[in-house]
């Protein structure tokens, strides 16, 4: 009495077993969390998802499921060579199907569309432009801290070390001995375009702070004027996204002296309604997919490196291999739908 | 690794692709073709489901095996299709529709409540 399958075919199949609950708890968590959030963003967009990526790393798990399988039906007809060839070809499209992954991942890193660092509500875009402005000009001012060009007891204080940057780029600051004319020339220039960079920033920050529009004075004197002539019940117009985008675009105009900064480090202020969770549940399911597909990968390396070796005490581990790489295919069936066409 | 007994099934593995292959581009097409978002949904996660049967039964030859399938992958079935029941209620229905900051209107609630709990506090303290 007993299963009459290999052992090692069982316990495959158990481990499959443990698979499918594990991919089941990311995909059963993301159909209700997606059916909780109204409004999850769908929009290419918005997703920076590429239906066509998708649709081609699914045509190419389904290839290289139909090799594994005619590779295990070789080996059962004690064909190693072609086995061989055929299981060649599953690892070079398994390769395949990790640089289209990563092509997707970078257009996600390349546009932010990250867990945590997405935008959820206008307030949110507009405060996160201006951390990374704030970001961009505390690593611009260590520099000059750094190569020994200005000299400060507060590196932290930011305000200060404008004025010192500003004092800088007028030639109000000595040379050091250590560095030669060209060399101080260099960094004298570069505090112009860095004072400019701290001003357009402080500007926003002062205008985020008081949450008042571009269009009008957010700095003390200029502010308590404008407010001092509001009638009654009459409110200063409120920051908004759009101008906010608008004067980033100024900024990013080829003629500007900052475009090159802003554009290397400051992204476009796009809120994404449940972009965090999203990105949460795209990054966790397809990173464990690809790793998995990592794992079989290594398996079929193993067979691979018998070389003319491969006989047929191999056949159930390339049938295992098999099962666990149609279960790889398996989970992206789902995958493509739920993530890149639902 | 042995070389004990393997079962030979007579099974058309090309065709079996073709199908997939097919089911793919019906998969996109319902993407592309303009129909209302729920059946779009039911129609691609059905064709989801033609594609995996089609990969179990045929690729990995679950439709050749013996019984012992059914208790080995009973209990992850029911499991996937539970998990999602059971969140359904709470967090699949309404768990971003009161407090979260994403929704619109919960700014005002959550001002309603601050100033609710203010003169709650007021009138204890008097």
């Amino acid at each position: 009495m007993g299963i009459p399958i290999p052992n090692s075919k069982l316990g495959m199949w158990l481990f499959l077993g443990t698979e499918i609950m594990f991919f089941t708890a990311f995909i059963g968590s993301y159909i209700v969390l997606r059916l909780g959030s109204p409004g999850w963003p769908t929009d290419p967009e918005d997703t920076h998802i590429n239906v066509l990526f998708g649709g081609v790393n699914t045509f190419v798990l389904i290839v290289s499921s139909y090799l594994v399988v005619v590779a295990h039906e070789a080996m059962a007809k004690k064909d190693f060579k072609r086995a061989r060839t055929y299981l060649t070809g599953t690892l070079l499209l398994a390769v395949l199907f990790l640089g289209i992954k990563a092509a997707e991942y970078k257009g996600k890193i390349d546009h932010d569309i990250l867990p945590g660092h997405i935008a959820e509500t206008s307030t949110q875009a507009i405060s996160k432009v201006d951390r990374e402005f704030e970001a961009v000009v505390r690593q611009r001012f260590a520099v000059y801290i750094d190569e020994g060009v200005i000299e400060t007891e507060q590196p932290d204080d930011i305000v200060t070390l404008s004025l010192d940057v500003t004092a800088l780029g007028e030639g109000d600051v000595e040379r050091p001995d250590s560095m030669t004319a060209d060399e101080f020339a260099v960094f004298q220039e570069s505090a112009k375009v860095d004072t400019d960079l701290y001003r357009e920033w402080i500007n926003l920050r002062q205008h985020v702070i008081a949450n008042v529009s571009l269009s009008e004075p957010a700095l003390a004197a200029g502010y308590l004027e404008s407010r001092a002539q509001l009638s009654e019940g009459e409110a200063m117009p409120e920051l908004t996204i759009d101008e906010v985008q608008e004067w980033l675009n100024g900024l990013r105009a080829e003629e500007h002296q900052l475009s090159a900064l802003v554009n290397a480090n400051i992204f476009d202020p796009h809120p994404i309604v449940f972009g965090n969770i999203f990105a949460s549940c795209y990054f966790i399911m397809t990173g464990f997919h690809a790793i998995h597909v990592i794992v079989g990968m290594i398996l079929f390396i193993v067979v691979l490196k018998q070389g003319s070796a491969l006989d047929e005490k191999w056949t159930d581990f390339v049938e295992n291999s098999g099962l666990y790489w149609h279960f790889v295919d398996l989970v992206w069936i789902f995958l493509f739908p739920m993530l890149y066409i639902i | 690794m042995s070389d004990e007994h393997h079962d030979t099934h007579h099974v058309n593995y090309l065709t079996i692709f073709f199908v997939l292959c097919g089911c793919t581009a019906l998969s996109v097409a319902f993407d592309l073709v303009d129909m209302p978002k729920a059946v779009t949904m039911v129609l691609v996660l059905a064709v989801a489901c033609a594609k995996a049967m089609c990969v179990m039964m045929f690729f990995m030859h679950l439709k050749f095996e013996g019984n012992w399938k059914y208790v080995l992958l009973a209990p992850t079935t029911i499991l996937a299709i539970g998990l999602p029941i059971a969140l359904f209620p709470d967090i699949g229905s309404s768990y971003y529709i009161n407090m979260a900051p994403q929704v619109g209107e919960w700014a005002d609630e959550v001002a309603e409540y601050r100033d609710s709990r203010v003169e709650g506090e007021h009138t204890e303290g008097h």
